[in-house]
């Protein structure tokens, strides 16, 4: 296993996925239960979301987490 | 925007929780002002006393239910879940980390302070337990600030 380098970080397609949807980031919030900040902060790269979250996001955006979360070098 | 029905109407909702949260700060300041014209007034008298121990009580459980969130029993689920969600937990640790360590700077520099000025242990509790808290609940204040617009 390759150790994590420090300029590794989490990319996702959550906002272009989202308006495919026509979801706006509060209602996609109350389809996973957080507030419209943990959304805005996932989306913009702020915030690591847990595995739980990750895969309640890619639930309900209807993709799996791969599609939706990788690691940018 | 996005709009949804409140069954429950009359209560509070996570919404409205954090946005309270987020404007009440500006209290904290006065009352911590106010409460210390009280607490250090040792010639005070018993009830003057017991207003300051009043003082001390409510902000401090303010600021508890700033950095902890306290149980809202009246929430529905949904609503409890999105007040403590994973931003919400994140932004409290890291708020904690911020008063912990404003914990150990001021206690350090009470210590080198001593040598050359005397102390008043009242004064010391007062500066480092406020000086911790208002900085943990300044920084919480500050990594849950009003989030940009959708899509921004």
């Amino acid at each position: 296993m390759n150790p994590t380098k420090m300029s590794e970080r989490l990319a996702n397609r959550l906002k272009e996925r989202r308006t495919e949807l026509g979801l706006t980031q509060g209602q996609l919030a109350d389809m996973c239960l957080v507030s419209r900040k943990t959304v805005n902060t996932v989306e913009n790269g702020v915030f690591v979301p847990s595995t739980l979250l990750a895969l309640k996001l890619a639930d309900a955006l209807q993709v799996s987490v791969e599609q939706l979360f990788w690691i940018d070098r | 925007m996005s709009y949804r029905e409140l069954p429950d109407f009359d209560r509070p909702t996570a919404e409205s929780v954090r946005r309270t949260r987020r404007t009440s700060i500006w209290i904290i300041p006065l009352v911590i002002l106010q409460q210390s014209t009280l607490i250090f007034r040792h010639d005070g008298d018993k009830f003057s006393q017991l207003v300051g121990a009043i003082c001390w009580t409510v902000l401090t459980i303010a600021e508890l239910w700033w950095l902890l969130g306290l149980p809202f029993k009246w929430m529905s689920e949904r609503d409890q879940a999105i007040l403590n969600d994973e931003w919400s937990r994140s932004a409290s640790g890291d708020a904690a980390r911020w008063g912990i360590a404003t914990a150990a700077l001021s206690g350090c520099a009470m210590m080198i302070a001593r040598i050359w000025v005397r102390l008043d242990a009242g004064i010391a509790i007062y500066a480092l337990v406020n000086s911790a808290l208002i900085v943990a609940v300044a920084r919480f204040w500050w990594l849950d600030r009003d989030e940009s617009d959708e899509d921004e």
